[in-house]
């Protein structure tokens, strides 16, 4: 009985989730002018009309390759800090941990604000995308280094001590030993960096250089003026493509995980 | 072949914690010494030092007479097993190999054929393609073994490597792995806090307490011939019986003991001053009551424990004695014995 009410409570939370976002790609599809749901009738003409849209595409672009630097480098910085954190860091251990995850627990748009002011104050300003990508970096690095510091946990000192013992340098330690153990958390660190990019809006808002702009504050400009079902083509693209990263990343990348 | 000498080693943790105090060892090329002593006597410090994954306070440590205290690990051409056995868990039983001659930078032809070689030696050739997950408890312990040989190491450390497996497979490998060091007469320091495992084991045991060496004699000489009550009490059972000496002739003295008098080397005590002598459980025999010669005692507890039974006796004065025979005749708690000893094996410890 208790199981079968906790099963319709699961069914019903996930309807309530997934509801939405059925909602927006079912309106993609409108052939209409408006919109609206239910779709009235079926058509591809507002996804031709976002592959033609040069100010999307061009969005799209630059959402994508700023989540892939921002990706990269997150994924570098947060698995060196991970490292550093589980095997060196002694009494500060706890101040790094809140640090790192700060950005995590500080409200988006007062980590954005700060920042903005940062750049303008040291000279980087907003004519360019460093600011944008420093502000991605920043609010990805708490995943990566998550999701690594886990992995790490589970990671036994006295295999990187054997590998000594055998004649391998730090470097050569890391590389061979410890990389390869830690692989699947800095994997899932890296594909949390990439969709949190993807998707991220007020530090992109607020950072984004002048003339360009990521997909969503596309978006957001666009329903600010037109209410047409491109908008909904737009965010079923966005769906699709966060989707495709985490399968694509799975398969071909492969998270062979090693169990011991 | 290495020889390894250890000068006044010490390792001083924070201001005054005394880990290893002061301990110097020489151990001959190909001799298997192992380090024995309860947890918390600095041995597996001083294996760590030898290593050098635990930084030096003082003192030295030289192999063939080169010091190597500012080497690093990766530079000692040491190896080494692991208690958990630390197989990189990411690579087979070859992989696993491969590493060390690896980081040597080994021709590919002379890799395979020195981890062909090993691979038999720990006899795993059936078993090179397999990751350490896919293998038994004993099998990963002989990988790790085959890991530490393959780079035909200056010295081989062992890191209480038995500690993990069951009873059964523990005295195959203490077999096994006392074979294959003499095989590839590889210097071995061997740390371990089973006394059985290292008798069984070594040329040599080095018995340490409280950071300092205790005693270092072979095996028999440890069993035989302990220098203290705590070295006595550590390697196996032991009676401690009072006694006074009675007479001293040459190196020989006469001590009179509740087990009638017993002869042993004289130390500089003079005639009636009080004497502890260690007895170990199996120079004593128990024979029945009827038999007319002996000390009599009374039977207070016996433990069947396979080849031999297990007796602690009260004697006449109240004293307890723990013995172990092979006899198959078993005297139940009350039983009145006698019981005989064999005064050789009487060893003179310290005054009472």
């Amino acid at each position: 009985m208790a199981r079968q009410a906790l099963n319709i409570y699961s069914v019903i939370i996930y309807i309530f989730l997934l509801l939405p976002i059925a909602v927006v790609v079912g309106a993609s599809f409108n052939s209409g002018e408006f919109l609206t749901f239910p779709p009235q009738g079926f058509s591809l003409r507002w996804y031709v009309a976002f592959l033609n849209n040069e100010v999307f595409m061009r969005a799209i672009r630059t959402s994508l390759w700023i989540a892939a630097v921002a990706m990269v480098v997150s994924g570098i910085i947060g698995t060196m800090a991970a490292v550093y954190y589980v095997n060196y860091a002694a009494r500060s251990k706890e101040t790094i941990r809140i640090a790192m995850l700060s950005p995590l627990l500080l409200p988006e748009v007062l980590t954005a604000i700060s920042l903005l002011f940062f750049v303008y104050a040291v000279g980087i300003g907003t004519t360019t995308m460093f600011g944008l990508l420093v502000g991605h970096v920043l609010i990805t690095l708490p995943f990566v280094f998550m999701n690594v510091t886990s992995s790490l946990e589970g990671y036994d000192p006295d295999w990187s001590m054997a590998a000594q013992s055998l004649g391998a340098s730090r470097w050569t330690r890391f590389r061979r030993i410890t990389l390869p153990l830690i692989k699947p958390g800095v994997f899932s660190g890296c594909l949390f960096a990439f969709v949190i990019s993807f998707d991220v809006f007020t530090i992109s808002f607020m950072l984004k250089s002048i003339g360009s702009s990521t997909l969503p504050i596309q978006l957001f400009d666009y329903l600010k003026t037109n209410y047409t079902p491109e908008a909904a083509a737009v965010s079923t693209v966005s769906i699709v493509v966060t989707i495709l990263v985490v399968i694509i990343s799975e398969k071909v990348l492969g998270l062979r995980v090693h169990r011991f | 072949m290495t020889k390894v000498t250890i000068r006044n080693l010490t390792k001083i943790y924070g201001q005054a914690i005394k880990a290893v105090d002061s301990i110097s060892l020489e151990i001959p090329s190909g001799e298997f010494v192992s380090l024995l002593g309860p947890s918390g006597c600095g041995k597996t410090t001083t294996l760590k030092m030898l290593a050098g994954f635990e930084s030096v306070t003082s003192g030295s440590i030289a192999f063939d007479g080169d010091d190597v205290v500012a080497v690093p690990p990766e530079g000692r051409d040491i190896g080494m097993v692991f208690q958990n056995y630390a197989l990189f868990p990411h690579m087979t039983v070859r992989g696993n190999l491969a590493f060390g001659l690896e980081m040597r930078k080994v021709p590919k032809a002379e890799m395979q054929r020195r981890i062909d070689a090993t691979l038999d030696l720990v006899q795993l050739g059936p078993y090179a393609d397999r990751y350490p997950r896919q293998l038994s408890g004993g099998q990963q312990q002989r990988v790790a073994i085959g890991r530490a040989l393959v780079i035909e190491p200056r010295i081989l450390l062992l890191d209480e490597p038995l500690a993990n497996l069951d009873a059964k497979l523990r005295e195959e490998m203490r077999v096994f792995i006392r074979d294959l060091q003499r095989r590839v007469g590889i210097t071995t320091v061997y740390v371990t806090h089973d006394q059985a495992e290292a008798m069984t084991m070594s040329d040599r045991v080095v018995v340490m307490f409280g950071g300092k060496i205790a005693q270092q004699a072979p095996p028999s000489d440890i069993y035989d011939y302990p220098v203290s009550r705590e070295v006595a009490g550590f390697v196996g059972q032991v009676n401690f019986i009072d006694g006074f000496v009675a007479s001293v002739d040459g190196d020989l003295a006469c001590i009179e003991t509740p087990f009638g008098p017993a002869e042993v080397p004289a130390k500089t005590r003079g005639r009636g001053s009080a004497v502890t002598l260690a007895l170990r459980p199996e120079a004593i025999d128990i024979v029945p009551d009827t038999a007319g010669h002996g000390i009599p005692a009374t039977v207070v507890s016996s433990y069947f424990s396979g080849a031999i039974l297990d007796y602690t006796l009260a004697m006449a004065d109240g004293t307890k004695v723990d013995v172990k025979t092979i006899a198959r005749t078993r005297f139940e708690p009350g039983a009145q014995v006698r019981l005989s000893v064999d005064a050789h094996r009487f060893w003179p410890i310290e005054a009472a």
